[in-house]
């Protein structure tokens, strides 16, 4: 229960810089915690422990949008992310050192 | 990289999830909470599908609740991501889970793209682990990421920006900074 709690003060966060435009992630996270039931909730918890969302929200609020949008212009990231499901990679790897912002990447 | 495909998607039945590897929580992921994690965000979408429903109840009788197998979670997420008509799966610094669960997952996903081709993975790590991903999935699309250094002056304006003693920074050595570390760090 409390770390439903404080994903919820997470995303109220008045220093979180990050609008809460139309994002997915946000969306489900109030789904998460408004409308899914009690069993709803246990069959989450019985799939994993493991709460994702909540490092995002510290990557969101710590990250610089403009930073490493390059990558979002490459021939790589235009075909991955494309529509088209023939002749496609479905894998994307970007691979670096460590410190250079895999993680940051917008 | 969550965000920008949650913003190009626009919401709609695109479903956008992601997981994060780090090496000070080894022990909580196993492939099966690492799998369950993922299976977890695309089913919490809306209504929790009927045939996870169902084996939760049928678990819950055994031993008191026991959990899933990794091929159970296979299966489940193999039905979860054709109900989608697109699934985006971003696992970040996969170098930083342990190499046991680490091929097994990438193992469990190539199951999935073998047999969904909505699905897309989009994997970062350190270039070592390239080699492990090229073993499983064959060929693959790779960015190597280095910051440009457009990236790292923003960077760094952005931090002497949020500077709490900005008096003591004197204008050569703010024009030294922003000029010597994008030259030497860019295309490190």
């Amino acid at each position: 229960m409390s770390s439903e709690h404080q994903q919820v003060s997470g995303n109220i966060n008045p220093f979180n810089n990050n609008s809460f435009n139309n994002n997915n992630w946000f969306n489900n996270t109030i789904n998460f915690n408004t409308e899914i039931n009690t069993e709803g909730r246990q069959i989450l918890q019985w799939l994993s422990l493991l709460e994702p969302q909540q490092r995002h929200q510290g990557v969101r609020s710590d990250r610089l949008d403009s930073i490493g949008n390059w990558v979002l212009e490459t021939n790589e990231f235009r075909k991955w992310s494309g529509a088209e499901d023939d002749c496609v990679k479905p894998v994307l790897f970007c691979d670096g050192n460590p410190g250079v912002g895999k993680t940051y990447l917008r | 990289m969550i965000d920008s495909l949650c913003d190009q998607a626009g919401g709609g039945d695109i479903a956008v999830v992601g997981l994060y590897c780090d090496f000070l929580a080894q022990q909580e992921q196993s492939t099966t909470n690492m799998l369950g994690a993922i299976i977890k965000q695309i089913v919490s979408r809306g209504r929790i599908p009927e045939y996870i429903r169902e084996a939760f109840k049928k678990a819950k009788k055994e031993f008191g609740g026991r959990g899933l197998r990794l091929p159970d979670l296979v299966e489940i997420m193999k039905k979860a991501v054709t109900a989608l008509p697109r699934v985006f799966i971003c696992v970040d610094a996969l170098d930083e889970s342990t190499p046991k669960p680490r091929r097994e997952l990438l193992e469990s996903l190539r199951e999935i793209v073998q047999v969904s081709a909505n699905t897309r993975l989009f994997l970062t790590g350190r270039p070592h682990v390239g080699d492990e991903i090229m073993r499983c999935f064959g060929k693959v699309a790779r960015i190597p990421i280095s910051p440009s250094r457009d990236d790292i002056r923003s960077y760094l304006e952005m931090r002497l920006g949020n500077d709490t003693d900005p008096e003591v920074m004197d204008v050569e050595l703010r024009v030294d900074i922003m000029r010597m570390i994008p030259e030497k760090v860019s295309g490190m």
